[in-house]
């Protein structure tokens, strides 16, 4: 029997039955033919095989055929939608990885980050990467409004996509908002309350809006939990609707604008059907993604470990407290600009309404057919100056814009923040020696002769809270101006640093006092 | 080189380096976790810290030593040692504190020589039992207390801060002693005179000097305060227990210091 084998034979039915198997994976594409896609050859076959996996899968039948190849071209689309897409999907896969740990009640969230942080192996990682992915998120949904926004992509057939876009930029702030609760810190529980506030100035539903979202008069349990079913489900599910219909437009409707210079500029005829020449999904498009997909992680991850401190986590929300320089999450920093403005339902929520409703109405109220800049100068101004008031308006909503402190309190505040770091942190915690440092009577030089190599971030350190304190002296905010520091050595490990400024008060004369305490561990430096 | 090939190139490329960062960020995994450990507990001590010192201090004293008569010594080599055998406590020391500390206590253990300030002797603290504070709260609390071990047990010395020396018109004038007696020998864990303490066990003594002029017939301001230092139970406020303020301060306090206290409290009017 075994005589009668013919091996070239076999050899000849086992390829053609594992091609078999592999054409159903990949709806048609047999080995040959992968590998060709994977090498950038033309098809191998004909009728070319790689338009059949369009009809056959739902994956690339969602996928456009092609694009035209002008469309393509780096400098018109920067690739800023694709981006935003790779990075919901890292936020998606990030995410689902969190949720194994976090805990959505105020009794436990904060301990899960905390526990996320030093007891899950890559759990900063995660962490880092998702608050990290979220910014570069809305940072890229933005930018890739204002690339469609200035090459005037939003017209004719495009003006619907135009608007599933603005629908998605706001799902893209909600659920970056939404998600910024869930570590349940000072910074989260504040952020969210000022953010939750402003729906508190809706005329008629306002209060009911504000209860609705926090589940009770100010946010708790409840409010903790609605944040985070609404950044987990509701919001990913409408986000994930509103992209498919936003893509599947672009993919098989209208496709990517292409740049105005060929629809309407003096190019040759050869020029432009170049232009119009289609780049089949496979293998260009496809392979350019993969390769996309592969440089956006690695950057994000390069970026991630080795240039950003790492995602917040400041003291655990405290309801009774509320922490100076309390600030929105700084994407809505140009609506509290706006509240400084003027009254809050005018300016909170009358304004910023109209302002999306004219957002979506863009393609409506714009009926320039061109879209090449020097035939649209009013639109490409008004785009310009919208940008200049959104970051002037940013500016303003700086909580050390316009928001009047008591000098004493101002300058403890920004020696020593109540949450995060300041210079007194930035300190080494050998160079803290005890003593009484008092301003304009204590040397701010060679402060601390028991030390080999002296005390020079200390010094720094004391001759700018020095500083600090006789400009207040000198405009006239702290009269009779006192300043100590006091260093203490508390516990093994631990210090206590006071830093007290008098002053007299300006009606009654008396005086007043400011004082805190900060408790400042060894291992807690170096941040 | 087609823009495809060398984006295939470059893919190869990139793919190499993600994972090479990705297998050296992992063998740095488990000094990075213990690292954030170590931070995420310091954090907690300074937390204590603080809050040690604004809910804790008044009784316990402000370095934990304790104010004989009143509240015990947390920083002491007995509490670390001994403490949990003398109550009967078979857990660790670190549940015993955080238990005390959320239910409080009813009764004090050492009724001679730590008496508490009164009934209950400790407060309940965590607010599962009507207190202030929250359970991470107490946590926090807990690891700022335990780590007064090593100055406790294991003979680390920490040097306190000498104090300078007072001012002539501080060290001459009465009042001014007086008013560091208030407040060292724990005076204001329990009393509250606005601006300086605000202790709520005992009456409020803000206008204490212009009071206790009236307040018995034919006993002056002086002699009443000092009636009230020594012996408590003689004259009682509305409202306020007898039996709570401890009575042997004659021998917790020296003569000439009480009468410096007895000067403050005249002084406020």
């Amino acid at each position: 029997m075994l005589r009668n084998l013919n091996f070239q034979d076999l050899r000849q039915k086992l390829g053609f039955a594992i091609d078999n198997r592999v054409r159903i994976i990949t709806a048609g594409l047999g080995i040959d033919e992968l590998r060709a896609v994977l090498r950038g050859d033309p098809p191998t076959e004909k009728p070319n095989p790689r338009f059949k996996v369009h009809t056959i899968s739902f994956l690339f039948h969602i996928r456009p055929r092609y694009y035209q190849k002008g469309s393509t071209i780096l400098a018109h689309t920067f690739r800023l939608g694709f981006m935003t897409v790779l990075f919901y999907a890292i936020e998606l896969i990030t995410g689902i990885v969190l949720m194994v740990y976090y805990v959505p009640t105020p009794a436990g969230a904060y301990a899960s980050i905390l526990e996320i942080m030093s007891e899950v192996p890559f759990g900063n990682l995660m962490r880092d990467l998702h608050r990290l992915g979220a910014e570069a998120t809305v940072i890229f949904t933005f930018l890739h409004l204002l690339r469609t926004y200035f090459t005037g992509s939003y017209k004719k057939e495009r003006s619907f996509t135009w608007i599933t876009g603005v629908i998605l930029l706001g799902l893209t702030l909600f659920l970056s908002f939404f998600g910024y609760l869930l570590p349940w810190d000072q910074l989260a529980y504040w952020a969210v309350t000022i953010g939750t506030s402003m729906a508190e100035a809706a005329p008629l539903l306002g209060n009911e809006v504000n209860l609705l979202l926090r589940g009770a008069p100010d946010i708790g349990a409840g409010g903790l939990l609605r944040a985070y079913l609404l950044h987990i489900i509701l919001l990913p599910l409408l986000a994930v609707l509103v992209l498919s219909i936003h893509y599947y437009k672009v993919a098989r409707e209208h496709g990517i604008s292409l740049p105005a210079r060929y629809e309407e500029g003096d190019v040759s005829p050869e020029v432009k059907k170049d232009s119009k020449r289609r780049l089949d999904f496979l293998p260009d498009l496809f392979s350019h993604e993969i390769y996309l997909t592969i440089l956006g992680l690695f950057l994000l991850l390069l970026v991630t470990i080795f240039f950003y401190g790492g995602a917040p986590l400041e003291n655990i929300a405290n309801p009774q407290q509320t922490p100076l320089d309390t600030k929105s999450p700084w994407y809505f920093w140009w609506l509290q600009g706006m509240l400084k403005l003027g009254d809050k339902s005018l300016m909170g929520i009358v304004i910023p309404t109209l302002l999306v409703i004219l957002l979506f109405a863009v393609p409506y109220i714009d009926r320039n057919p061109y879209r090449s800049f020097v035939k649209r100068p009013v639109a490409v101004s008004l785009g310009v100056l919208a940008v200049l008031v959104l970051i002037l308006l940013s500016y303003m909503g700086l909580p050390q814009y316009g928001i009047e402190m008591p000098a004493a309190t101002r300058i403890v505040q920004d020696m020593s923040p109540e949450e995060g770091v300041g210079p007194l942190q930035d300190v080494p915690y050998d160079q803290l020696q005890q003593g009484f440092y008092i301003a304009n009577e204590t040397p701010t030089e060679n402060l601390c002769p028991d030390l080999d190599f002296g005390c020079p971030e200390f010094e720094e350190f004391f001759s700018l809270f020095t500083d600090r304190v006789n400009e207040a002296i000198d405009s006239g905010a702290l009269e009779n101006g006192d300043a100590v520091i006091v260093t203490e050595n508390w516990q093994q490990d631990l210090k206590k640093v006071t830093m007290r400024i008098t002053w007299d008060a300006p009606e009654t004369g008396d005086r007043k006092t400011y004082e805190r305490h900060i408790y400042i561990h060894r291992n807690n430096q170096g941040e | 080189m087609s823009r495809f090939n060398l984006e295939i190139l470059l893919g190869i490329i990139l793919v190499s380096l993600t994972t090479v960062i990705l297998v050296v960020y992992g063998f740095n995994e488990e000094d990075r976790m213990a690292e954030a450990g170590e931070t995420q507990h310091a954090r907690a001590i300074e937390v204590g810290a603080g809050l040690y010192e604004n809910n804790c201090s008044g009784c316990h004293g402000i370095k934990g030593e304790g104010i004989l008569g009143l509240c015990p010594p947390l920083n002491d080599a007995e509490f670390f040692t001994t403490r949990l055998k003398e109550v009967g406590w078979s857990s660790s020391l670190e549940d015993y504190v955080i238990s005390t500390v959320s239910s409080g206590r009813t009764t004090s253990t050492r009724p001679d020589q730590f008496a508490g300030q009164g009934s209950p002797a400790m407060p309940a603290w965590s607010d599962e039992y009507g207190g202030p504070l929250r359970p991470d709260q107490i946590q926090d609390i807990t690891t700022f207390i335990l780590n007064w071990e090593s100055t406790a047990i294991e003979g680390v010395v920490i040097e306190a801060l000498a104090t300078p020396t007072p001012s002539p018109e501080e060290a001459t004038d009465p009042v001014a002693r007086g008013q560091k007696v208030y407040l060292d020998r724990g005076c204001s864990g329990c009393h509250t005179i606005e601006g300086l303490s605000a202790g709520t066990v005992g009456p409020n003594q803000t206008t204490i000097g212009t009071l206790a002029e009236t307040r018995i017939p034919g006993m002056s301001a002086e002699e009443y305060i000092l009636e009230s230092i020594l012996d408590p139970s003689a004259y009682l406020v509305e409202g306020y227990p007898d039996n709570v303020m401890p009575k042997n301060y004659n021998d917790l306090i020296e003569p000439d210091q009480i009468s410096d206290l007895v000067a403050f409290l005249l002084s406020l009017r």
